[in-house]
C-alpha cells in the first residue's frame, strides 16, 4: 500500500502536497524554481523521446532551440482521393518537417481538455493523444515525488476546476481523460476534487468558528467560484458553484492582441491575406511555434521585398523563425505581473531584428480587461444569487491562484463584499495543500 | 510606436496613480538615451553609405563571390573563358603564400614559387618579432587564389582575396610592412582562413580555446559571412574563439590541447548548439583543429621542436562530450614542460611552415620530419611558436 497525495495540475503551474499527521507538507517538487513547492506545468520532448518537465524543460528548450539552425525537408504524410463526375485519381500530399528540430515544447496543456476539437499531436515519430501527453507529465510529477518521499504513490486526488466546459458531455470527457492520463501515469487510485473546495479545505485550517465563504481560485486558465459553509468538518456546505473560462492566459492573449501585434505590422500590412494570417496567429501559443515553414518565410520575404512595413515584418520573421515565441509569451506575463505591484512596466524585447519597447501602465491593462472584468462580475454576481445569499451574508471572501493577485479584482472583490472580507490565500500551493488533506482523509 | 492616444493613456494613469509618474519619466527617459545612441549609429552608417565607402565595399564583396565562383569553376571542371591573350601553352608557375597574422589584425605575406622550395630552408626572417612580447603570431600557408575569412573574437568577419594583401619580398621582413585588418576596440583577431572550397564541404566547426565546438552548415556559414558576422562561438566570458575547420560529415572532427590532450570524434555527432566538447584543465587551451580526412599520419609539433607523429588509427573518437580527451604526452613530459604548437592531419607529400620565435620562417618536407622525429633547426634557435602543414600545388600546363 503505498501513499496518497494531493496533485494541483494547473494551467500554469502544478504542485504537489501530502497530508501527514494532521500537517500539509508541499513538495518541493522542482528544485530549480525561484519557488521550488511550484512546478510548471511544461512538458519538452526531445527528437530521442526523454521527457522534461518545469524549470528543466524551460531551460533545455531554450539551450536547445534559441538561434538554432533549420533545415526542411519533404516528407509524405498521406494521400487524398478525388473522385469527380466520372474520374477518379489520388493525390500524395506532403509536408515540410525541419529535421533539425531537437524537441518539442508543451504548455498550457490543461487548456487543452476544454477543448472539443483537440486529440493529440505528433511528437516527431510517435502520436501523443492529449491523456498519453497528461500522463507523461503526470508520471514525471510521480516519480520526482516517490524520490523525496523515498515511498511508492499509489493514489492521487487530482484537482478540476468547477466546469472544464459549459458543455455537460464535454466536461465529462474531460475528466475521464484525465482519469486515464493519472491511470496510465501509474496511480492506482485516482479521486477527483473541486479545485476551489480544495482551496477551502485549506483555509478550513485557520478557522475557529463556520463562515460562509467564498472562493475566488483564480489561475492561468479558468476562474472558479464555490460558495460553502466552512468551519466545521462534519458539517460542510456547498451553496453554489460557477466559473468561467476566463484567467491569466486570456489576459496575456488580450495583451498581445492589443497592444503587441502592431509591433509586428498590424495596422500597416494591408490586403495581404497570407502576411495578415501570419500577424493575427501570434497571440495563438500553440500556432505560432507551428508557422516557421519555408512557405511563411517565402511569403514574408516577399513582403519585406516589397516593402510592406519590412521592419515589422522582419521582427515577425525573428520571432517566428528564431524560436522566440516561448520567451515572448514569458515576457508578456512578466509584464502583467509586474503591473500588479506597480503603475508601470516596459515589455521589452531585444533579440535579433526584434526590438520592443511598450510602456504599459495598469490603466491601459485594465482597460484591455475590460469586458473580461465585465464577464468575471456577472458570473461572480450570479454564482452568489444562486446560493440564494446576499454579498452581505458572505463573511469571508478568499482568494487564490496567480490572476487573484492582480488589483482591478482585489478591487471588485472588495467593492462588492466589503475590502476587510477579502483575504489572500497562498496564491500557488492552497489548493495542492488542500487535494493532500482530502487525499489524507 | 508612441502615438497620441498612448500618451493620453499614460496622463490617465498618472492622474489615477500619481506614483506612476515618476516610473513613466525613467523609463522613457531610458528609451530617449537608448534610441540616442543607436540614432548616432545610423547616422554613422549613412554617411558611409552616402560618401559611397559602403557601396565600394558591397562592390569589393561581389568582385571576391564572383572571383571565388571561377575557382569553383575551374576545381569543378566548369568552364571558364580563358583571355585571347593568355598563352595556352605556357606553364603557369604556382604559387604558395606563407602568411603570418597576429591579434593586431597585421598579416605578412611572402610569395614562395613552387622551383624555390626547399626543405630545411629559411623563407624569410621576421627582424621584430620579438618586440611584440606577448603578442602571439600564427602561421598559414594557402595558394594565390585563395580568398581568406578574417574572424575576430567579437564574432565579427572580413573576406578578402590572398591577392589584396602586399607581398613582402625582401627576406627580411618587418611588422610596420605588415597589411593591417584592424581590429575594433576590445576586439582581437583569433584566425586567418581559406574559405575558396568552402562550398566544397558540408559543414564547418567553429572552435573555442576552451574547448567548445559549434557546428554549422556551410550554406548557412556563406549567408552569416555576407553578413559579416558568425557568432563569437563561445560561452563563458573567458573564453574565445580559435578558428574554424571545413569537414563533411562522415569525417573525423580532431582537437588537440596546449597540453597534449586530443578529442576526436565525427563530424555528424557535433553539436548544433555551442557546447564544450572537451573539458582542459584551467592552464590549458585548443591550439589545434583539423580534419582527419584521408591522411594516414596526424603530425604533432612540440614548442621545443619535437615532431611526434601517430597513425590515424590511433585516435581514439569520444563517445560522449565534455571528456578528459586522449592524452598524447606522459605526465612526465607534460610536468617538465613539454607543450604543443600545432598539429595536423599529413602525408610524405606535404609540407610544413614554422614560426620560430626569434623571427624565422623555416619551411620542411614533413616526411624528412617523420623520419628524424624533430625539426632540426629548433635546436639553436628560440622556441618553435606556430606550426602550419601544406600541400605544393602541382605545376598546370
Amino acid at each position: 500500500m503505498g501513499l496518497n497525495v494531493g496533485i494541483d495540475f494547473g494551467t500554469s503551474n502544478s504542485g504537489v502536497a501530502i497530508y501527514h499527521n494532521n500537517q500539509v507538507h508541499v513538495l518541493p517538487i522542482d528544485s530549480r524554481n525561484i519557488v521550488p513547492e511550484v512546478v510548471k506545468t511544461i512538458l519538452y520532448i526531445t527528437i530521442d523521446q526523454k521527457h522534461f518537465i518545469g524549470q528543466e524543460a524551460v531551460e533545455l528548450y531554450y539551450k536547445q532551440n534559441i538561434n538554432r539552425q533549420r533545415r526542411f525537408v519533404k516528407k509524405w504524410t498521406g494521400e487524398i482521393d478525388y473522385h469527380g463526375a466520372d474520374m477518379h485519381y489520388v493525390r500524395d500530399v506532403y509536408v515540410y518537417v525541419d529535421e533539425l528540430q531537437p524537441g518539442r515544447l508543451m504548455q498550457f496543456i490543461k487548456t487543452a481538455l476544454r477543448s472539443e476539437k483537440y486529440v493529440g499531436t505528433q511528437v516527431f515519430d510517435r502520436f501523443y493523444s492529449l491523456s498519453d501527453i497528461i500522463s507523461t507529465y503526470l508520471q514525471a510529477l510521480k516519480q520526482r515525488a516517490e524520490v523525496l518521499l523515498q515511498e511508492e504513490i499509489s493514489g492521487v486526488t487530482l484537482g478540476r476546476p468547477v466546469k472544464f466546459s459549459q458543455v455537460p458531455e464535454l466536461d465529462q470527457k474531460a475528466q475521464t481523460t484525465l482519469q486515464l492520463a493519472a491511470l496510465e501515469a501509474g496511480f492506482k487510485q485516482v479521486d477527483f476534487e473541486l479545485e476551489p473546495v480544495a482551496a477551502a479545505l485549506y483555509y478550513e485550517l485557520s478557522l475557529s468558528k463556520p463562515q460562509n465563504v467564498l472562493i475566488f481560485d483564480f489561475g492561468g486558465g479558468t476562474l472558479d467560484l464555490t460558495i460553502m459553509r466552512l468551519g466545521d468538518p462534519h458539517q460542510r456546505v456547498v451553496y453554489a458553484s460557477g466559473g468561467i473560462g476566463i484567467a491569466g492566459s486570456d489576459f496575456d492573449r488580450a495583451i498581445i492582441q492589443k497592444r503587441m501585434l502592431p509591433h509586428f505590422g498590424k495596422g500597416m500590412v494591408q490586403h495581404d491575406p497570407e502576411i495578415l494570417d501570419l500577424i493575427n496567429t501570434i497571440p495563438d501559443w500553440a500556432a505560432l511555434p507551428e508557422l516557421s515553414t519555408p512557405r511563411a518565410r517565402a511569403e514574408l520575404e516577399r513582403a519585406i521585398q516589397a516593402g510592406q512595413a519590412p521592419v515589422r515584418l522582419k521582427a515577425l520573421e525573428s520571432l517566428i523563425f528564431n524560436d522566440l515565441a516561448f520567451s515572448f509569451y514569458n515576457m508578456i506575463e512578466s509584464t502583467k505581473i509586474t503591473l500588479s505591484s506597480l503603475g508601470v512596466a516596459v515589455a521589452r524585447m531585444k533579440e535579433k531584428d526584434l526590438d520592443i519597447w511598450e510602456l504599459y501602465t495598469r490603466t491601459q491593462f485594465e482597460k484591455d480587461i475590460q469586458e473580461h472584468r465585465e464577464q468575471i462580475q456577472h458570473v461572480l454576481m450570479d454564482t452568489v444569487s444562486a446560493s440564494g445569499m446576499e454579498p452581505g451574508q458572505i463573511d469571508a471572501v478568499v482568494k487564490t491562484g496567480g490572476s487573484s493577485n492582480i488589483p482591478v479584482f482585489s478591487e471588485m472583490l472588495g467593492g462588492i463584499f466589503g475590502s476587510n472580507k477579502v483575504k489572500s490565500s497562498d496564491a500557488f500551493n492552497s489548493v495542492t495543500a488542500g487535494l493532500a488533506i482530502k487525499a489524507g482523509q | 510606436m508612441i502615438n497620441q492616444n498612448k500618451i493620453d493613456e499614460w496622463i490617465r494613469e498618472v492622474e489615477e496613480r500619481p506614483t506612476s509618474a515618476a516610473l513613466i519619466i525613467q523609463y522613457i527617459a531610458n528609451r530617449l538615451s537608448e534610441l540616442a545612441n543607436r540614432e548616432e549609429e545610423l547616422a554613422a552608417q549613412n554617411i558611409e553609405l552616402l560618401s559611397g565607402r559602403k557601396v565600394e565595399e558591397y562592390e569589393s564583396r561581389i568582385a571576391n563571390l564572383e572571383y571565388q565562383l571561377n575557382i569553383l569553376k575551374r576545381q569543378l571542371g566548369g568552364e571558364i573563358t580563358i583571355p585571347a591573350e593568355t598563352p595556352a601553352m605556357k606553364p603557369l608557375v604556382e604559387k604558395v603564400n606563407l602568411l603570418v597574422y597576429n591579434p593586431l589584425g597585421q598579416v605578412l605575406r611572402v610569395e614562395i614559387n613552387r622551383a624555390d622550395l626547399a626543405s630545411g630552408q629559411t623563407v624569410a626572417q621576421i627582424i621584430d618579432e620579438t618586440s611584440l612580447g606577448d603578442v602571439r603570431s600564427n602561421v598559414l600557408v594557402t595558394t594565390s587564389q585563395e580568398e581568406l575569412l578574417f574572424l575576430f573574437d567579437s564574432g565579427r568577419t572580413v573576406a578578402l582575396p590572398v591577392s589584396n594583401l602586399p607581398p613582402s619580398s625582401a627576406e627580411n621582413i618587418d611588422w610596420q610592412q605588415a597589411f593591417v585588418q584592424e581590429p575594433r576596440i576590445k576586439e582581437e583577431l583569433a584566425a586567418v582562413h581559406p574559405i575558396a572550397k568552402m562550398s566544397l564541404y558540408e559543414a564547418c566547426i567553429q572552435t573555442s580555446r576552451r574547448g567548445f565546438v559549434k557546428k554549422i552548415n556551410t550554406s548557412f556559414l556563406a549567408l552569416h559571412i555576407t553578413e559579416k558576422y558568425i557568432g563569437t562561438g563561445v560561452k563563458l566570458p573567458a573564453d574565445k574563439t580559435c578558428g574554424l575547420t571545413f569537414a563533411n560529415k562522415e569525417d573525423v572532427f580532431v582537437m588537440v590541447s596546449q597540453e597534449g590532450y586530443i578529442f576526436s570524434m565525427q563530424v555528424d555527432r557535433l553539436p548544433v548548439a555551442i557546447e564544450e566538447v572537451i573539458h582542459l584543465g584551467i592552464t590549458d587551451h585548443i591550439v589545434a583543429a583539423f580534419v582527419a580526412g584521408q591522411k594516414p599520419s596526424i603530425m604533432f609539433i612540440t614548442q621545443n621542436g619535437k615532431a611526434v607523429n601517430r597513425d590515424s588509427g590511433w585516435l581514439e573518437p569520444a563517445g560522449s562530450f565534455k571528456t578528459k580527451g586522449q592524452p598524447l604526452l606522459s605526465k612526465e613530459r607534460r610536468e617538465a614542460g613539454t607543450r604543443i604548437i600545432g598539429a595536423a592531419a599529413v602525408d610524405d607529400a606535404d609540407w610544413g611552415a614554422f614560426l620560430h620565435g626569434d623571427g624565422t620562417l623555416t619551411t620542411y618536407k614533413l616526411s624528412e620530419l617523420l623520419a628524424s622525429g624533430s625539426v632540426p633547426a629548433g635546436n639553436q634557435r628560440a622556441s618553435i611558436l606556430s606550426f602550419s602543414s601544406f600541400h605544393m600545388p602541382e605545376v598546370k600546363g
